[in-house]
C-alpha cells in the first residue's frame, strides 16, 4: 500500500501543474485585470486541437507544434482582449459574462471544425521511469517538469525585471503605477495575453497525456480556479502549489474512496482550508 | 436557334427525370444515433453502413412492393449521445418526417431518454437498435415498437458468457471491472457480475464519471489484489486512455473487452500481453472468406473512397447495412411498406445471410461473432462463435 501511495503522490503532483498553469493565468488576470476569466478552459482547448491538428494531420514534429499552438493560442487571446476583454476591464461581472460567452462560441467552432469525437496523438515520448518500484511515464515527467520551469521562470520574471515589478506595482495600486509611468493598457493586455498562452501551453501538453474533446476545458479551469483560490489570489508560486494539492488529493482520494466523486475530493479540501485559512494558504506572498 | 433547342433538350430531360423521381413513392426511414462525440464509435459505423445500404438500394432503381416501386429516403439527425437532443430529433423525425422505421439508438442512455416517448407511439413505428439497456424492455406491454438488433451478453447462449468461458479455460481466477457510471455501465456491472460468479470468476469493480481522464489512481487501486485481467469501459473513447495509462503505468498487460473496438489494444501493442475481444466480425480475415463481405468492404472503399474502417467495422453489426437490405426484404414480404406490425412479423421470421448471418428470438437478434485474442507483440487469433449452435 505504501507504494500504491507513494505513487499517486507523484501522479497528483504531475496532474496538478496542469491544473497549476491555469491557476497561475487565472491569478494572473485577476490582479491584472479584476477579471475571472474562466475563457481560460476554453483556450486552453485550443492549445490541445491546435497541437493535435498540426501533429496528426499536418505531421509537425511534436517538439514544435507544442510552441506554434502556444503561440496561435495568445494571438487568439489577443484578439479576444482587443475585441472584447479590454472593454471589461475591473468589471468582475462583465468580464464573467464575456468569459462564458466566449466558451460557448470556442466550444460550438471546435465542434462544427472537428466534431466532438476525441482525438489522440501518438506519444512524442514513449516508456515510464521506475521510482521506488513505481512506474511514472516519461511523458507526464516531462510535462511536469516543462510547467514548474514556465511557473518558476514567471515567478523570476516578475520579481526581477522592471516589467514585473511594474504588474506588482499596479496590482497593489493602479493609479500609483500609473503616476510612475506604468502603460497600465499595455500592461494589462500583455498580462492577458500571457495568461491564454499559459492556457494554450496547457492544453498543448495535456494533448500528449490524454485524449482530447470541446470539453476538456470546463472541468480543467474550475479546477484551476480552485487551485488558485486555495493558494491564495495573487501568488505565482502559490498557484502551482494550490494545483499540486488538488491534483495530490484528488488522486490519493481515489484511492481510499470511489472515483465518481473523484470532482468532490478537491473542493472538500479547498472548504476545509478556507475555514482555517480564509484568504488562502499563500495569501499576501507573490 | 441551336442554343434553345439545346437548352430545350436539357429542360425535357431534367423533366423526365423529375418525373421518374415522382412515380417513385419514397419511404422514409429515420437514424437515431451518436455520429459524433465521445460515445460515437458504434453510431458513426452504423450511420456509414445505412447510407451505404439506402445509397445502392436506391441506385439499383428502388424496391418493389405489392407492385409499386418505392425509393428510400433517409433521415440521420446526430444525437451527439445527448438525450435530450435524441428526444427533439426521434419527436421531429416520427411528426414532421413521418418515419415508421427507425435504426438505433446503441447508447443506453439516448435509448432511456426517448422511450416514454417511444412507448407513447406504441404501434406507430418499429425502433431496431443495440442499446444495452432496450434488453430488459423486449416483449413488455407497450413495447411492441422495440427490436434488439445486438447479441444479448447474458444467459446460455450470451455472448458474453461465451467469452467469460474463454476466460476461464486461460486459467483466469479474478478479473477488475473498470466501467463508465452511467445507465449503460450499470447493466455491463449487473450483467457481468452475474455470468462471472456462475463461471467462478471473482471480480473487483470500481466506477468512473463521464469524463475522466485521469485513471492512474483507480487503475493502481484495482491492480493492487493482482487481477489476472482488466475489463474497462465500453467506449474507445475512455479505452484508449484507460489502456494507454494501465500500460505506460506498468499496472496492466492483459485486457478483456466487450463493447468498443480492438483499435486501442493495437495502439498500445508493444505493452499488451493479451487483449481479449468481442468483434462481431473480424474483417480482415473474413473478406478472404466470405464473398458478401468482400463485396461490402469494396463497395464501402467504392462510395466513401477512403479505407476500410477494419477497427471500428465490426460495430456495424448494429443497426446498420444488413439492417436496410432486411427491412426492405421484410417490406416486400409484408407485401406493405406502412403496416409495421406486419412488418416486424415478417422480420422477426427471418433468416437473413448479408454480411451477417441474423435471425431474430424474442425481438432480440443473433448472429455468429468472433473472439479476437491479441497476443504479445500483435500477434492475432480468432475464434469464431455461433449462439445458435453448441459450443
Amino acid at each position: 500500500m505504501p507504494q500504491i501511495v507513494l505513487g499517486q503522490l507523484l501522479n497528483g503532483a504531475i496532474v496538478g501543474t496542469l491544473y497549476g498553469i491555469l491557476a497561475l493565468g487565472v491569478t494572473l488576470t485577476f490582479s491584472i485585470t479584476g477579471i475571472v476569466n474562466f475563457a481560460l478552459g476554453a483556450f486552453m482547448m485550443t492549445g490541445a486541437y491546435g497541437t493535435w491538428y498540426l501533429t496528426s494531420v499536418h505531421g509537425v514534429p511534436y517538439g514544435l507544434a507544442v510552441p506554434l499552438a502556444t503561440l496561435g493560442t495568445a494571438v487568439i487571446g489577443l484578439v479576444a482582449d482587443r475585441a472584447l476583454f479590454r472593454f471589461t476591464r475591473n468589471d468582475l461581472i462583465n468580464g464573467l459574462l464575456v468569459s462564458i460567452g466566449l466558451i460557448g462560441v470556442f466550444d460550438n467552432v471546435t465542434l462544427m471544425i472537428w466534431t466532438s469525437t476525441p482525438h489522440t496523438i501518438d506519444v512524442p515520448v514513449g516508456g515510464s521511469v521506475a521510482v521506488f518500484g513505481v512506474y511514472l511515464p516519461r511523458m507526464k515527467l516531462i510535462v511536469c517538469a516543462v510547467l514548474a520551469a514556465v511557473v518558476g521562470a514567471t515567478y523570476f520574471a516578475l520579481r526581477h525585471t522592471w516589467a514585473g515589478r511594474a504588474a506588482h506595482s499596479y496590482a497593489q495600486a493602479p493609479e500609483a503605477a500609473e503616476l510612475m509611468g506604468v502603460r497600465t493598457e499595455f500592461l494589462q493586455s500583455s498580462v492577458f495575453v500571457y495568461s491564454t498562452a499559459l492556457a494554450g501551453l496547457g492544453g498543448a501538453l495535456y494533448a500528449s497525456l490524454y485524449s482530447i474533446d470541446p470539453t476538456i476545458g470546463g472541468p480543467f479551469v474550475l479546477k484551476a480556479i480552485e487551485g488558485a483560490i486555495l493558494a491564495g489570489i495573487g501568488s505565482v508560486l502559490g498557484a502551482l502549489i494550490g494545483g499540486i494539492i488538488l491534483g495530490v488529493t484528488e488522486s490519493v482520494g481515489a484511492l481510499f474512496l470511489p472515483l465518481s466523486f473523484g470532482n468532490a475530493y478537491g473542493l472538500v479540501f479547498l472548504v476545509l482550508i478556507l475555514l482555517f485559512r480564509p484568504n488562502g494558504l499563500f495569501a499576501g506572498r507573490r | 436557334m441551336k442554343c434553345i433547342r439545346v437548352l430545350a433538350a436539357g429542360l425535357g430531360l431534367v423533366a423526365m427525370s423529375l418525373g421518374v423521381s415522382y412515380a417513385q413513392e419514397t419511404v422514409p426511414i429515420g437514424e437515431l444515433e451518436a455520429q459524433t462525440g465521445p460515445l460515437a464509435t458504434y453510431g458513426w459505423i452504423n450511420h456509414q453502413g445505412v447510407r451505404l445500404a439506402v445509397e445502392q438500394i436506391n441506385k439499383a432503381g428502388g424496391f418493389e412492393v405489392a407492385g409499386k416501386r418505392y425509393r428510400l429516403q433517409l433521415f440521420a439527425p446526430d444525437t451527439r449521445g445527448n438525450p435530450q437532443e435524441a428526444l427533439i430529433e426521434l419527436k421531429q423525425l416520427l411528426e414532421q418526417d413521418h418515419v415508421q422505421y427507425v435504426f438505433g439508438p446503441f447508447l443506453s442512455n439516448v435509448y432511456d431518454g426517448v422511450e416514454a416517448y417511444a412507448t407513447q407511439n406504441n404501434g406507430k413505428f418499429l425502433m431496431m437498435g443495440g442499446a444495452t439497456s432496450m434488453h430488459a424492455q423486449l416483449g413488455k406491454p407497450g413495447k411492441d415498437y422495440l427490436i434488439r438488433t445486438w447479441n444479448w451478453d447474458g444467459g446460455p447462449t450470451g455472448f458474453g458468457s461465451a467469452m467469460v468461458s474463454y476466460l476461464k479455460r486461460k486459467g483466469v481466477k479474478r478479473v477488475a471491472m473498470l466501467m463508465q457510471n452511467d445507465a449503460a455501465g450499470k447493466v455491463l456491472v449487473d450483467t457481468y457480475a452475474k455470468i462471472f460468479r456462475e463461471q467462478g470468476i471473482q471480480l473487483q469493480v470500481e466506477m468512473f464519471e463521464p469524463g475522466t481522464k485521469d485513471f492512474t489512481a483507480v487503475l493502481a487501486k484495482l491492480a493492487e489484489k493482482k487481477p489476472d485481467y482488466l475489463f474497462p469501459g465500453y467506449a474507445d473513447a475512455v479505452l484508449y486512455d484507460i489502456i494507454r495509462q494501465a500500460t505506460d503505468s506498468h499496472l496492466f498487460t492483459r485486457f478483456f473487452l466487450v463493447r468498443g473496438s480492438l483499435a486501442p489494444c493495437i495502439k498500445n501493442k508493444a505493452a499488451i500481453n493479451d487483449c481479449i475481444v468481442y468483434t462481431p466480425k473480424y474483417f480482415k480475415q473474413a473478406e478472404k472468406t466470405e464473398p458478401k463481405v468482400k463485396a461490402f468492404v469494396a463497395a464501402y472503399r467504392a462510395f466513401y473512397k477512403r479505407d476500410f474502417p477494419y477497427d471500428v467495422a465490426p460495430l456495424c453489426s448494429s443497426a446498420c447495412y444488413d439492417h436496410v437490405h432486411m427491412l426492405v426484404a421484410a417490406m416486400q414480404k409484408a407485401g406493405t411498406v406502412s403496416d409495421v406490425a406486419k412488418v416486424k412479423a415478417a422480420l422477426m421470421s427471418m433468416h437473413y445471410h448479408g454480411v451477417w448471418d441474423i435471425s431474430f428470438h424474442d425481438n432480440e437478434e443473433v448472429f455468429g461473432f468472433d473472439v479476437v485474442d491479441m497476443h504479445k507483440g500483435g500477434a492475432i487469433s480468432v475464434i469464431h462463435l455461433d449462439p445458435r449452435k453448441p459450443h
